[in-house]
């Protein structure tokens, strides 16, 4: 296993953000990290990154835990996400420099580049980050994100931004990723088409809790109904949405 | 530690110092803006009250190493918010970069940055004002070490409350260093301070730092006295920040603040 969660949980005062999470991801695999608004998607990521450290529970990757192997572990690992951003005034390739040299990628120059050409955004290389669409910064975070052939990507709504074309196109270098360097990726979303078009494997999260989790299929029975023959994750979102409300 | 991504930290602020304005003015126009009007005001003290030419030197000195010691610890603490302000704290700690790494980084260059002010303001001084203070810049060394070193500490904690408190408390990298200027005896000896006060100015580093440099410009004279007690001093000080702000850095992190710091 690639990633191993086990009772995971988070607590911010008496507010549980996760509770009692526990998963594995098989390497290569793509696991879709779903739920409504405040369902605990983001604190776990933020877990698995090493950021914010778990109330108990443990997280094991590559089988290696962050109290002793924080460094190794955060060298095969990347992540994209909305809520973060680049220094405004440096360009894009500074900017993308800097984190090259941080995951010590060999030629860094040539890999940016290689990786702005691939997401179609290589005439903005020297334009400062600050001038940038959101959809080009989602571009720039997602070269970011790939700059050390992670062999763990942890994408926090990587399309959020993105109109249909790009997001096609980043979805597509996704799955280009996982057959070239065999990465296994934790996708989370709230566009269902998007998770079940990407994810082979799926958590439903909901008040820091898993609910439901298997095939976009096994999903939709969990949530609705066991008698379903089709997945219907929409349905299950709105579904879990509305009841936590 | 490793070098590699020190150099990278020391490559993201290069890039920030020579395209932000502000960092800029804060390395240059300030500390050039400062001597000018101390040179003016100096000027004017030896023309009209016949000062000794020491006291003119001694002012200019004494102006000098404050604004790099403010410097340095207000840019170490901007250097850090420029992260908050960018939201990119959790893309670098997401990489395998340590803590410690990113604080070497920034020190580095925030030094280099507060030297580069102080050079040209010694070149002003002695281009404009006929002082010539490149001399007693070597006699001063010692003082300049207990500065850089206790702006460090306080440049440590003051970081350490911003990750711990967020943006809310930034105004401290400008007035912190205020509130211990006139403590810090930079203008004035400490016998000028009344007898309750002396206790507390000698527990300062930067009041034995300032006295040590009169007496190298007085006396031509090293006071290990005022060296070993700044230095003493200083240690105390250095351990306590790296201790608190490895403890508010673990209380972020426990509490999530690190992604909630805008």
């Amino acid at each position: 296993m690639i990633v191993e969660v086990t009772q995971l949980t988070k607590t911010f005062g008496s507010f549980t953000a996760v509770n009692e999470v526990s998963f594995a991801i098989k390497e290569g695999e793509i696991l879709g990290l779903l739920g409504p608004n405040g369902a605990g998607k983001t604190t776990t990521i933020l877990m698995l990154l090493g950021l914010t450290t778990p109330t108990s529970g443990s997280i094991r990757i590559f089988n290696r835990g962050y109290d002793r192997d924080r460094e190794t572990i955060l060298a095969g690992i990347n992540f994209c996400a909305p809520y973060i951003s680049f220094p405004g005034r440096l360009s894009v390739y500074e900017n993308l420099m800097v984190f090259a040299r941080l995951y010590q990628v060999p030629r860094p120059g040539r890999k940016i580049m290689e990786l702005l050409l691939r997401f179609g955004i290589e005439p903005l290389k020297n334009r400062p980050v600050l001038l940038l669409s959101s959809g080009e910064n989602t571009r720039v975070a997602l070269c970011k994100a790939l700059l050390n052939n992670p062999r763990l990507l942890l994408l926090d709504e990587p399309t959020a931004f993105l109109d249909p074309q790009i997001s096609g196109l980043v979805k597509r270098v996704l799955r280009e990723l996982r057959e070239e360097h065999g990465s296994t990726i934790i996708y989370t979303t709230h566009n269902m088409s998007d998770a079940e078009e990407m994810c082979s494997q799926m958590v439903f999260l909901s008040c820091g809790r898993i609910i439901a989790r298997g095939t976009a299929l096994e999903i939709t029975q969990a949530i609705l109904d066991a008698k379903r023959d089709k997945p219907a994750l929409v349905e299950a979102f709105l579904h879990v949405a509305g009841s936590s409300k | 530690m490793n070098p590699r991504r020190i150099w990278a930290v020391i490559y993201r602020h290069g890039c920030e110092a020579r395209r932000n304005l502000n960092r800029i003015t804060d390395t240059v126009y300030w500390p050039v803006q400062n001597i000018i009007v101390w040179g003016f005001f100096t000027l004017y003290l030896s023309r009209e009250h016949r000062l000794e030419p020491g006291v003119v030197s001694y002012l200019l000195g004494a102006t000098m190493l404050w604004g790099m010691f403010y410097s340095f610890q207000r840019d170490l603490a901007t250097g850090f918010m420029e992260e908050l302000w960018s939201r990119n704290l959790v893309n670098l700690f997401s990489t395998p970069l340590k803590v410690s790494e990113y604080m070497t980084g920034l020190i580095l260059l925030t030094l280099l940055k507060a030297l580069l002010g102080l050079l040209l303001a010694v070149l002003i001084a002695w281009l404009c004002y006929a002082e010539n203070l490149f001399p007693a810049l070597a006699g001063f060394v010692p003082f300049l070490l207990i500065l850089i070193l206790f702006s460090l500490s306080i440049g440590l904690v003051i970081t350490g409350l911003i990750i711990r408190f967020t943006t809310k408390i930034q105004t401290l990298a400008w007035s912190f260093a205020g509130l211990l200027m006139p403590l810090s005896c930079v203008y004035y000896p400490v016998t000028t301070l009344p007898g309750w006060l002396r206790p507390l100015a000698w527990g300062l580093p930067t009041m034995h730092a300032f006295e040590g440099m009169r007496d190298v410009m007085a006396r031509d004279a090293f006071s290990s006295t005022h060296f070993e007690w700044g230095m003493t001093l200083n240690l105390v000080y250095f351990v306590f920040a790296v201790v608190f702000f490895r403890w508010m850095f673990g209380l972020a992190q426990s509490r999530g603040f690190l992604v909630r710091q805008e």
